[in-house]
């Protein structure tokens, strides 16, 4: 079977906004920036205050924290489900199967990597822009959003990689959302389904809105970036004489 | 004449492993009084300046400022902005050069006409007009300096430490800094100034601190 052909009637469905593709597409859409405005602010906080604590078992928590960048996402998604479960411990909320319960697999996909970003821009991001700003008489919530004021470029960034991974994951999505139509079903678990069943076109259709999406999401990245080196960042001003 | 106490510091010590940068360092800065602080390279005058600002916490001594005893690395906001800290390389945000004059007022929750008002004095005081609007990587050296200046300036500050204000500009940049430092003390601040410098002590009314081996030492009339 050649490639061009549903390909082309693939590009023919979406532009003709074929209700059952969209309703995919939108569900993804949904449930993804809902976990991400869930997770970033808690994420961003939380890397920020790991970024300047210190504390006895702070160097464990980082590495657990990378280590969850790459935890597979179907072994969080079978965790949720059976917390989520009828004979789980969270059962009687009744979440397995709703959009709900993709939301926070996709929170807990989330967290960890918007978390782990902005604690290295933190941490890269010169110390004396926290001290500068309590000089000048900031309290110390206004010194942390100058900080972070300061490294919006890395934290676009990091929220965007995290968009990235929950808006393609497909493993937590098919467990706790099941894959259900109209539903629960997402751009990539229903890529899963339709491939499986031979529909090809579908599948195709679907697949060029998720590289689409990666598409914006990276040229979002890259121009972000590129604003940061032109205009972002603090100034050091320059000088020989050195201190102590 | 009388002028009053603004900040007095009581034997501080600041240990770097076993070396006592600071040993037993006791200053009083009045209302209107200059000093510029000298001391070789390591000797501890950021270090002195650093604990004077709250930045460094002590190991051993007292600060008080206008009376009221100071804990150690916990000033209150307003003692924050009363006593202004420059370091010898101040960082401006990446946001305007108005923006950075305005950013203690915001935090002080001045209002909004009246910072308007005062962040436009602030810009011509340190002659900053013509680069209210530009972003701190695109000015010179000179211009950032005094940026940094103006920015603690604009609070009202009754105390301003300044650390080698002066370094590496070439001469028509360290001539506006002075001139800017000349007002700040004609204004009645008190300043303390760590500098090589030896051109600032022709500041009408400087007299010269100078540390060594931890302490401090009264120099010249």
């Amino acid at each position: 079977m050649g490639l061009l052909e549903p390909t082309l009637e693939a590009l023919r469905r979406l532009a003709a906004l074929d209700p059952a593709l969209w309703t995919i597409i939108g569900v993804s859409l949904q449930v993804s920036l809902a976990a991400l405005a869930i997770a970033a602010p808690f994420a961003i906080a939380g890397g920020y205050l790991l970024a300047g604590a210190r504390f006895t078992g702070r160097r464990a928590l980082v590495v657990l924290l990378q280590s969850l960048l790459s935890f597979p996402t179907v072994v969080v998604g079978l965790l949720l489900y059976l917390l989520l479960s009828r004979q789980g411990p969270l059962g009687a909320w009744e979440l397995l199967f709703t959009r709900e319960a993709m939301a926070i697999g996709q929170v807990l996909i989330a967290f960890p990597i918007v978390c782990a970003f902005t604690l290295a821009a933190v941490e890269s991001a010169d110390p004396r822009l926290h001290e500068t700003a309590r000089t000048l008489g900031a309290s110390r919530l206004r010194a942390a959003l100058t900080v972070l004021r300061e490294v919006r470029f890395a934290l676009v960034a990091a929220v965007l990689s995290g968009f990235g991974r929950v808006v393609s994951e497909v493993g937590c999505a098919l467990l706790v959302g099941g894959n259900i139509a109209g539903h629960t079903r997402t751009i990539p678990t229903a890529i899963a389904l339709e491939t499986s069943r031979g529909a090809f076109t579908e599948g195709i259709a679907l697949g060029i809105v998720l590289m689409a999406v990666a598409l914006v999401v990276n040229v979002a990245l890259a121009f972000g970036q590129g604003s940061g080196q032109g205009s972002g960042g603090a100034r050091q001003v320059l000088h020989g004489v050195g201190g102590r | 004449m009388n002028r009053p106490l603004l900040l007095a510091a009581r034997d501080l010590v600041v240990r770097f492993g076993d070396r006592a940068v600071l040993d037993g360092c006791s200053i009083d800065l009045m209302a209107g009084e200059a000093w510029m602080l000298s001391g070789d390279n390591g000797a501890g005058k950021t270090t002195l300046l650093r604990v004077l600002a709250g930045l460094h916490v002590p190991d051993a001594g007292t600060l008080a400022f206008d009376g009221q005893r100071l804990a150690p690395g916990r000033f209150p906001a307003d003692v924050r902005r009363a006593l202004q800290f420059v370091p010898a390389h101040p960082l401006l945000f990446s946001t305007s050069v108005r923006a950075n004059l305005d950013y203690g007022l915001r935090a002080a929750s001045v209002g909004r006409e009246d910072r308007r008002r005062r962040t436009a004095g602030a810009l011509a005081w340190a002659r900053l007009e013509t680069v209210a609007g530009t972003h701190p990587r695109r000015l010179s050296s000179g211009e950032a300096q005094r940026t940094a200046i103006a920015r603690a300036w604009v609070l009202a500050p009754r105390v301003m430490l300044l650390d080698e204000p002066t370094a590496n500009l070439d001469q028509a940049a360290r001539d506006q800094v002075a001139d800017l430092l000349g007002r700040l003390v004609g204004a009645g601040a008190a300043v303390l100034v760590a500098a090589h410098d030896r051109a600032l002590l022709a500041l009408p009314g400087m007299r010269r601190l100078h540390l060594s081996g931890g302490r401090l030492a009264t120099l010249g009339p």
